[in-house]
């Protein structure tokens, strides 16, 4: 499965590397550093992302702001955006389903916990049918 | 003589004889005739003197008889005659002493009464003549004299007879009328509203007030109508109302519209309009008074705006915190999966010291992002955030019940069945929560017991949480809800959650206070308006 992991803390990256790297499923993962970034990646014809993890604070354009564009594109708004984010701001979590999303996590304290919960979502989508395949 | 000469003598003595009979005879008739018209004369005369003196006697009666003082004066104001009134009046009786009128004049009068007197002269009457006056005991009347002049055959005036009025009291009462005019004036030029008195939306009368207002003259606004100091796009709701009064249906009416001044600047005025309406129910007048609010409408503009910038103010503080809060908590997650990392990945080299460390070190990020967390709710308590809806208490505290850790020894109990009301859920929710929450962990007697109550007073729901706990000092019963200051000498606590507690209180306009004894319990008690 190919992730589109939009995130600028380079701690964050290697959290998600190392939770992937425990799972038996292989994951494709392409990082990007904010929003334009990533849409410069998924603007580029490589194969689009199976899921996009994307990160709400970010530098230059911001994960809402992303959220917004690509809704508004008529292909790459199919792509299941789960946000992955510190922020408890109901405000944003309102304004992210008001946008479309598939789904709000927010990153726990703990490193442990933080693996589980992501180990829950990659399962998730996992066993989910996607748009691509 | 010859015979015929004799007769003829004789003849002429006859005639003369004759003659003289006749004249005896008629000599004797005009005497009698004569006696006659003496005699008619005699009677004539007698008849006229009578009539004459009935006459006098009837003049004199009248001249007693007239109820005002009458008085007769030569032209140097001596009087030489005077009826009982006048003497009653005055004080003075002609036939005892002199009496010269002019010394009776007030001085204020002399001038006038010197010209009224020329006056009297030249024209023969005096009409309306107006003085203040000392009588005899001293005291000051006003008179009211109408008098004429009297000629001796000569046709010379020789002196004048005059009418006079006690118009004393009359005198008084329009003073008294002016002096209380003056003195509604004052009140009316004095007012700090502008008021003026209107017919037919002309403006006939207006205070200092209206006239300093406006910046016209008296003059100025006497040419004025309504609609020429008024904004023509507000005439029509002002005419429609003028209308409704004029037929009755309206007798005041109170609009807030702008008015024009003389230099073209314009102001906005609260106006009431008064009918003042004739015994016919027809409107005579108009009493507008008017009041400046161009001041008070810009201070609330003002408030308005201040409002909406402290609105955006207290919104960009949330964002603010909400992104503080989480610049702060990202690298806490970052340093505890490090420690984590480290721990996992480095175990064969660290030993119980190193691990126990790395362990320190996730303890104190856990308080760290405790306290961020606090501090994010604490400032998001305000009013702007409540979210009104109907809150089953009783729901929360089962719901609290078994979100929260509570000690196994400790029973969190419902004594009474607890209202439902119309409150924001989420805070309601925090409010038990803190105070529970602080309440289970604090006791240490084998069976604890945390017990919920209210009770309903006029005004606010009275709620009260009691446990038999250790107690909390008394010098620590203020400083408790204040942030930062926590009294336990647990580490995780952070300080905030009373403060929150004390936020949310004051929020529903309630109080909080609680009651403590040692190694006893606390009770806190807190209440919400209704």
């Amino acid at each position: 499965m190919k992730i589109l992991f939009i995130e600028d803390d380079t701690i964050e990256t290697m959290k998600l590397h190392r939770t992937v790297s425990k799972l038996q499923m292989r994951f494709d993962i392409v990082e990007a550093k904010n929003g334009e970034e990533a849409l410069a990646v998924l603007r580029s014809g490589d194969e689009l992302p199976d899921i996009i993890l994307l990160d709400l604070n970010m530098p230059r354009m911001s994960g809402i702001e992303f959220l917004r564009i690509l809704k508004k594109d008529d292909k790459l708004k199919y792509l299941p955006t789960i946000v992955l984010t510190t922020s408890e701001n109901r405000a944003d979590l309102l304004e992210c389903y008001r946008i479309g999303i598939a789904g709000y996590v927010i990153k726990p304290l703990k490193y442990a916990d933080y693996e589980l919960k992501l180990q829950k979502v990659l399962d998730y989508w996992s066993v989910n049918e996607l748009v691509k395949a | 003589m010859d015979n015929k000469e004799v007769i003829l003598l004789r003849k002429a003595l006859d005639r003369q004889k004759k003659a003289r009979v006749q004249a005896e005879k008629i000599l004797e008739r005009k005497s009698k005739d004569l006696y006659d018209v003496t005699l008619h004369l005699k009677h004539a005369n007698s008849k006229l003197e009578n009539l004459l003196s009935e006459k006098t006697s009837e003049l004199d009666g009248v001249f007693i008889n007239i109820i005002d003082p009458y008085v007769v004066m030569d032209l140097a104001f001596n009087v030489i005659n005077m009826n009982l009134s006048a003497k009653e009046f005055l004080g003075y009786d002609h036939t005892k002493e002199t009496i010269n009128l002019e010394k009776l004049v007030h001085k204020d009068y002399m001038e006038y009464t010197i010209s009224s007197f020329r006056s009297l002269l030249e024209l023969g009457t005096l009409k309306n003549y107006k003085a203040k006056i000392y009588v005899k005991d001293g005291s000051e009347k006003y008179v009211q004299i109408n008098c004429s002049l009297i000629y001796n055959k000569e046709h010379q005036p020789i002196a004048a007879q005059g009418i006079i009025r006690d118009v004393t009291r009359e005198m008084e009462i329009s003073h008294l009328l002016t002096e209380q005019k003056r003195q509604l004036d004052i009140i009316i030029e004095n007012s700090p509203l502008s008021i003026a008195l209107v017919v037919a939306n002309k403006i006939v009368k207006a205070n200092n007030t209206f006239k300093n207002l406006l910046g016209y003259s008296d003059a100025e606004l006497k040419k004025l109508c309504l609609k020429d100091i008024s904004f023509p796009e507000e005439r029509e709701e002002s005419n429609k109302l003028m209308t409704l009064m004029e037929s009755g249906k309206l007798d005041n009416f109170s609009i807030t519209k702008h008015y024009v001044r003389k230099d073209g600047t314009s102001l906005l005025a609260k106006t009431s309009i008064n009918a003042v309406r004739d015994e016919q129910g027809v409107v005579e007048y108009q009493v507008a008074m008017i009041e400046d609010i161009t001041e008070q409408r810009n201070l609330e503009l003002q408030k308005e705006k201040l409002m909406k910038e402290l609105e955006a103010s207290n919104q960009g503080l949330q964002e603010y915190a909400h992104i503080v809060s989480h610049d702060l908590k990202s690298p806490l997650r970052s340093l505890s999966a490090l420690a984590t990392w480290l721990n996992e990945d480095y175990k064969e080299v660290l030993d119980d010291n190193g691990v126990f460390n790395l362990q320190m070190m996730q303890e104190r990020i856990e308080g760290m992002d405790k306290l961020i967390d606090g501090i994010l709710k604490y400032s998001s308590i305000t009013a702007e955030n409540l979210e009104y809806s109907l809150v089953d208490f009783n729901k929360i505290i089962h719901d609290i019940r078994e979100i929260i850790f509570i000690p196994k020894h400790v029973n969190v109990i419902i004594m009474n069945t607890l209202p439902t009301i119309n409150a924001d859920k989420t805070k309601i929710h925090q409010l038990f929560q803190n105070i529970i929450s602080n309440a289970v962990v604090n006791i240490e007697k084998e069976e604890g017991v945390v017990a919920i109550s209210s009770l309903e007073t006029d005004s606010h729901w009275q709620f009260s949480v009691k446990d038999n706990g250790k107690g909390i000092p008394k010098e620590y019963h203020e400083k408790i809800f204040k942030i930062f200051q926590s009294v336990g000498d647990k580490e995780r606590s952070t300080g905030i959650g009373l403060s929150i507690v004390k936020k949310i209180v004051d929020l529903y306009e309630g109080e909080i206070w609680l009651d403590s004894a040692i190694d006893e319990g606390t009770t806190f008690h807190f209440t919400i308006k209704k």
